[in-house]
């Protein structure tokens, strides 16, 4: 049974969508120990940590908990080119004092030539990436600021990016771009 | 209203709007009137936050259109005088190659734990468990039956197709040889009238490729005649017990021919 949901676990976490506990009901009856089991396999065979991000709700995300290889990643495909511009987005937010208004975030994307009224060159419809697709795989959070007309949104990191990444890692890659910013956070 | 123009961090509008509803305030006396006055107040305060907000950014000076530059010197912006109006990269200040978001990927992918996305590796099985197959009777490709069905959809296809054909060339000959005996059974076909074929060398071959199955497997023999040529007859399918096959002689043969030879 549990080498079951660890296959169901790898398969559900393809699209990166987190997993919810209801959607796989008779096996997480006997709830805690197989999910327990399951994780411990999925660390000890793969590497990958399952991490509970919502408890309320019993969402479940997969990391890597592996150290991270050197080298060039051989893969060309849109997943690397995705993660480049998440990377860039969530290092906006954290810069920007951890919540921006969306109207913020697509002034600031702009400045890349990534607009999101435009069918984007690498990204196609930019909007559906970043408001829909990150925001689904938790990547990204999306509040509707209150009282506004027409609705605004405002952006924050969502529970993935706080595990798979962190905020001294972005702080990291933002002093890299730059090496001048370091000087000026410490 | 005036949203944009309350949030200015230089503008007192915010703080009149406050004074000016205390002032009316005094003279509210329905309860409608008071309501209207308590949403003003949620409005207020949630534009007094928002300025509070981007006092704070204002305060951490960063520079967000510095961040963008550095960004794209990252991605490898070619920045070229030369204005370029053929593109939609031509937004003054340069032009972004095609591989600048690769460029930004592959740094990106450092800085997350992101576990791999699963993929089967050899595809995945058919639903319905596999026909069973027509067979002549050969042990040998019984046993392996069994084995085949564990491989994968596109994998047991090729297969197939491989055995059965020989499978198929191989009882075609035998029923021909079978034919031709029981209507004149006492006259063994020569060999070499059996398998050339007077076309085709290529055919010839595979003719006799396919006779070495029958041999090797005991359903036709070959014998020299009272002229040294070999002839092939069909065994006859009596009760072969252990006893008869290992009576039986086995030579191996080899038998060359080559393009000359055939013509």
């Amino acid at each position: 049974q549990v080498s079951e949901l660890v296959q169901f676990l790898l398969v559900k976490d393809q699209k990166k969508i987190p997993i919810k506990r209801k959607e796989h009901r008779e096996h997480w009856d006997a709830y805690s120990e197989i999910v327990n089991r399951a994780g411990r396999t999925l660390q000890e065979v793969f590497g990958l940590q399952l991490v509970e991000i919502d408890t309320k709700r019993h969402t479940y995300i997969l990391i890597n908990n592996l150290p991270r290889p050197e080298g060039k990643y051989l893969c060309r495909d849109k997943e690397k080119e995705k993660m480049g511009l998440l990377l860039i987005i969530l290092s906006f937010i954290f810069m920007k004092g951890n919540s921006v208004k969306d109207s913020a975030l697509w002034e600031f994307l702009n400045l890349l030539r990534v607009y999101p009224g435009k069918q984007h060159r690498v990204f196609g419809d930019v909007r559906k990436l970043v408001t829909d697709e990150f925001v689904r795989q938790k990547y990204l959070e999306s509040t509707p600021i209150p009282l506004t007309d027409p609705p605004e949104y405002k952006y924050q990191w969502g529970p993935r990016a706080e595990k798979e990444t962190s905020k001294k890692d972005v702080l990291n890659f933002v002093a890299k771009v730059r090496p001048f910013w370091g000087h000026l956070w410490l | 209203e005036n949203r944009e123009a309350m949030l200015n961090s230089k503008s007192n509008r915010l703080t009149e709007a406050l004074e000016e509803a205390n002032k009316l305030f005094d003279g509210v006396c329905r309860a409608r009137e008071a309501a209207l006055d308590a949403q003003f107040l949620v409005i207020a305060s949630n534009i007094g936050k928002e300025k509070a907000n981007e006092l704070h950014s204002e305060m951490s000076a960063f520079d967000s259109t510095a961040f963008a530059e550095d960004l794209l010197t990252f991605m490898g912006i070619n920045r070229t005088e030369v204005e370029e109006t053929d593109d939609s990269e031509d937004v003054p200040g340069g032009f972004l190659p095609s591989d600048a978001w690769q460029t930004m990927g592959e740094e990106a992918l450092k800085y997350f734990r992101r576990a791999p996305t699963f993929h089967y590796m050899m595809g995945s099985f058919k639903s319905e468990p596999p026909v069973p197959k027509q067979r002549i009777e050969r042990q040998k490709k019984a046993s392996r039956g069994k084995a085949e069905r564990a491989m994968p959809a596109q994998l047991k296809e090729m297969e197939e197709s491989h055995q059965e054909a020989t499978e198929k060339e191989v009882e075609r000959i035998l029923r021909i040889l079978q034919t031709h005996f029981e209507n004149d059974p006492d006259t063994p076909i020569s060999f070499f009238d059996f398998v050339i074929d007077p076309n085709s060398f290529a055919h010839t071959v595979e003719n006799m490729f396919h006779v070495s199955f029958l041999i090797r497997d005991g359903l036709a023999k070959i014998r020299l005649d009272e002229d040294e040529l070999p002839i092939i007859e069909p065994t006859k399918p009596s009760g072969r017990g252990e006893e008869d096959s290992r009576t039986r002689a086995r030579n191996q043969v080899v038998i060359s021919l080559d393009k000359r030879e055939w013509k």
